[in-house]
């Protein structure tokens, strides 16, 4: 009855408007009084911005609430939310941990996304050129399930690779600050590429000195190298009772992963976040055709070389809605007439018949026709 | 007319220098593509925005003549931004770019009883890929008026001033209905039965037409019912005169040429860029005109860079000229009467039989 309503509400409002809400047929004329208001986004401030290092800095935002701001509901240490920016006229969606814990949005009402600059990037740092103090932004609910579980005494490893750091300087600062009596037995490598490049040193060698079950090893990657055995051995020899959760670069996450299968710790004690697109793992990828029906294109792709369907589609100049572009939004769901994709995701493949798809997680896997 | 053509029609190199050309213009204006277009589609989207809601309160709170015919010319105006300026361009994909699932040609659908998917078919589709050949561009003439000597003269088209004045008032009917090519099912060409996913669409799209225009808003006005639905019969009177007249003058005035089949064969996108360039027609007027137009006025540029933001056409139209000028190519524009009045006449002339002496 209740979706039947909703139905209903639906049909009633694309009657009227057009659109399948009536908030985004009145948006253009809210955002006369509510600048950057908008049905699928949550305004934030922008309270601080404070640089960390040379290339990575921290904004600081209040979400915010009032007569047409929703609540932004709260989160749980090691999510992420997306940051929604207009681009020369275009929009685009950023994925950010959020650095800051629960507690202290409770307290404040601030939460603070610290961004690593990347040199060729497109946006990070056009947004430290951007922004400034007052101004607004977009950004959607919390989501991801890189979080610790609910059992509460129990031990565990982190292993942070540069800006990776962000979710475990939310979970530490949670168990820092929140009123529980039990503590966690935390204990965190922090990788970094040499020693100028420690986000948060000073910050977390305080949180070290103040909760006896916290323990941070700083290790720096000049020296001593990646990730190996030794480095697990030798800092935290009871690695084997803790579960460990694993953030940074692809390249590092995929060696950690190795060194603590080869230590036979049991997969599913290991979490890992990808700051990105997770790696295509896929068997094999033969030649494939992938005919955008809708458009008349037909592109058939190299052998050994994995393009999701976004990119394809996008080499072909054809301009589908994307956001994300890792699988979290899902702006970018296109109709799959036929053909079998691999989603990069789930490690998935797909059935053979018609169904939606997201073409930045889709690999073409034999003939696939889309209806783009 | 056809003479003229085949006396100026350019040659292969002449036809890639084309090619080459206009790409350049496409290629330059999309690396341009920013903030300006955004802000230039967020701002007519606020306008006719605030002029349907005033137009409707006006309508159902005037309680006098002059606010209710403001508030019906405000609310044709708001569905003549909205179908022309806003539905028509965004469904071509001009702002696709922008990534905003609002203004998007995959979701968008406009204020018209056409359903957005058969328009992106029919129109963008057939139309702007066969634009002006006989026999394949259903848009010519809409299977309804004779325009060209090419096809051959009926008795029916004796009255063809009639059908095109009851087309134009009954426009965006015409353009919901055009899928279904009613001609080719009366010719046995197409059967009604392959016509059913279409006619489900139609009818899903058309009801929530008249749901809005003709029963919701003048139903909530309780005793004002009638001033309502006589304002909304008005307001989607004006658009449909005035869409109806920017399409014929965009395609219609007298110096328009039409191809065959045979000469668009293996055509390469020299040719396609040349056919589009004789098979449509601007013409000149002030920035408000070309607004409410969508910028069909500029049809010639509209046709060779369909999904440009139309805004730019008013700017690339110079080079455009330049070009065609160089190769000799003819370049169809005039004032909106000459044009107008070029369409009227080709109308009534095409209504009776070429004399046995041509
Ligand atoms: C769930 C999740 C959480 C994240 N949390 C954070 C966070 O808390 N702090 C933070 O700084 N970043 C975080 N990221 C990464 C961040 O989203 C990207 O760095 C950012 O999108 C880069 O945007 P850009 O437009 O500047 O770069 P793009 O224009 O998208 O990329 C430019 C170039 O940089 C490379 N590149 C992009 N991102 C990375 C990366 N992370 N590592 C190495 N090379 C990269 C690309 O391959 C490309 O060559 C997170 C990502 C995800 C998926
Ligand atoms: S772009 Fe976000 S899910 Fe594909």
């Amino acid at each position: 009855m209740n979706a039947l309503a909703q139905q209903g509400w639906i049909w009633f409002s694309q009657a009227l408007t057009q659109h399948s809400s009536f908030s985004g047929y009145f948006q253009p004329l809210i955002q006369l009084i509510a600048p950057q208001w908008s049905t699928d986004a949550y305004r934030a401030q922008v309270i601080e911005i404070r640089d960390e290092l040379a290339d990575m800095f921290t904004l600081v935002l209040k979400p915010k609430t009032g007569l047409i701001d929703q609540q932004w509901p709260s989160f749980k240490a090691g999510q992420f939310i997306e940051l929604m920016v207009e681009k020369e006229g275009s929009r685009t969606l950023r994925c950010f941990s959020i650095s800051s814990s629960p507690a202290h949005y409770k307290k404040t009402g601030l939460i603070e996304l610290s961004i690593r600059i990347q040199r060729q990037g497109r946006i990070t740092p056009w947004i430290r050129e951007q922004m400034r103090v007052g101004s607004l932004v977009n950004i959607s609910v919390a989501q991801g399930d890189f979080i610790l579980p609910t059992p509460l005494v129990e031990k565990y490893l982190f292993i942070a690779g540069g800006s990776g750091i962000t979710p475990f300087r939310s979970m530490l600062q949670q168990q820092l600050l929140s009123e529980e009596t039990e503590q966690r037995d935390i204990h965190l490598l922090y990788y970094s590429r040499n020693n100028q490049h420690i986000a948060f040193q000073q910050e977390l060698e305080q949180l070290q000195n103040n909760c006896p079950n916290i323990t941070v090893t700083f290790i720096n990657g000049e020296q001593e190298g990646f990730i190996c055995e030794q480095h697990v051995q030798n800092y935290c020899p009871d690695y084997h009772q803790r579960t460990s959760f694993i953030c940074g670069p692809s390249p590092m996450i995929q060696q950690a992963r190795k060194v603590l299968s080869d230590l036979k710790v049991d997969n599913s004690k290991i979490n890992f976040e990808f700051f990105g697109a997770a790696p295509i793992e896929m068997k094999s990828t033969g030649q494939a055709i992938v005919h955008f029906q809708a458009s008349e294109k037909i592109v058939v792709s190299e052998e050994n070389k994995t393009e999701t369907l976004l990119e394809q589609a996008e080499a072909q100049g054809l301009t589908p809605v994307s956001g994300c572009r890792i699988g979290v939004c899902h702006q970018c769901i296109c109709k799959k007439k036929s053909g079998i994709v691999f989603n990069t995701r789930t490690q998935q493949y797909s059935d053979t018949g018609s169904e939606e798809i997201q073409l930045c997680i889709s690999v073409a896997q034999g003939d696939v026709v889309l209806d783009l | 007319m056809d003479t003229k053509m085949q006396k100026t029609k350019p040659s292969a190199e002449q036809l890639l220098y084309l090619e080459q050309s206009f790409n350049a213009i496409r290629d330059e204006v999309i690396s341009d593509l920013g903030e300006r277009d955004a802000k230039h589609i967020h701002k007519i989207i606020r306008i006719q925005r605030s002029c349907e809601v005033s137009g409707r309160l006006l309508i159902m709170f005037g309680f006098n003549p002059i606010p209710w015919a403001l508030g019906a010319v405000l609310l044709g105006l708001s569905k003549i931004l909205e179908t022309m300026e806003i539905g028509h361009n965004v469904m071509h994909g001009q702002y696709d770019w922008m990534n905003d699932p609002n203004i998007n040609s995959k979701t968008y659908d406009w204020d018209t009883a056409c359903p957005g998917e058969s328009w992106k078919e029919t129109h963008n589709h057939e139309h702007h890929t066969y634009t002006n050949i006989l026999g394949k561009d259903r848009d010519y003439g809409y299977d309804l008026l004779r325009l060209t000597h090419k096809e051959k003269w009926h008795p029916a088209n004796i009255f063809q001033v009639i059908y095109y004045g009851l087309l134009s008032v009954f426009f965006q009917w015409g353009v919901a209905l055009h899928e279904l090519n009613f001609g080719g099912i009366l010719k046995g060409e197409v059967s009604l039965k392959e016509k059913i996913p279409f006619l489900k669409q139609f009818g899903r799209k058309s009801a929530r037409q008249i749901f809005k225009d003709y029963i919701f808003f003048p139903l909530i006005a309780g005793p004002f019912f009638l001033q309502v639905l006589l304002g909304n019969i008005v307001a989607n009177l004006i658009r449909n005169l005035w869409t109806s007249t920017i399409i014929f003058c965009g395609h219609f005035p007298e110096e328009v040429e039409t191809f065959s089949i045979e000469e668009c064969e293996n055509e390469t996108k020299g040719h396609w860029y040349y056919r589009q360039m004789l098979g449509s027609a601007n013409f000149h007027g002030s920035t408000l005109l070309h607004t409410l137009s969508g910028n069909l006025s500029f049809q010639v540029e509209h046709h060779l860079f369909p999904d440009l933001p139309a805004h730019r056409y008013a700017e690339i139209s110079p080079k455009v000229q330049a070009i065609a000028k160089e190769l000799g190519i003819p370049y169809h524009t005039g004032s909106f009467f000459k044009q107008y009045s070029g369409v009227l006449k080709r109308i009534l002339v095409h209504s009776l039989p070429e004399p046995k002496t041509a």
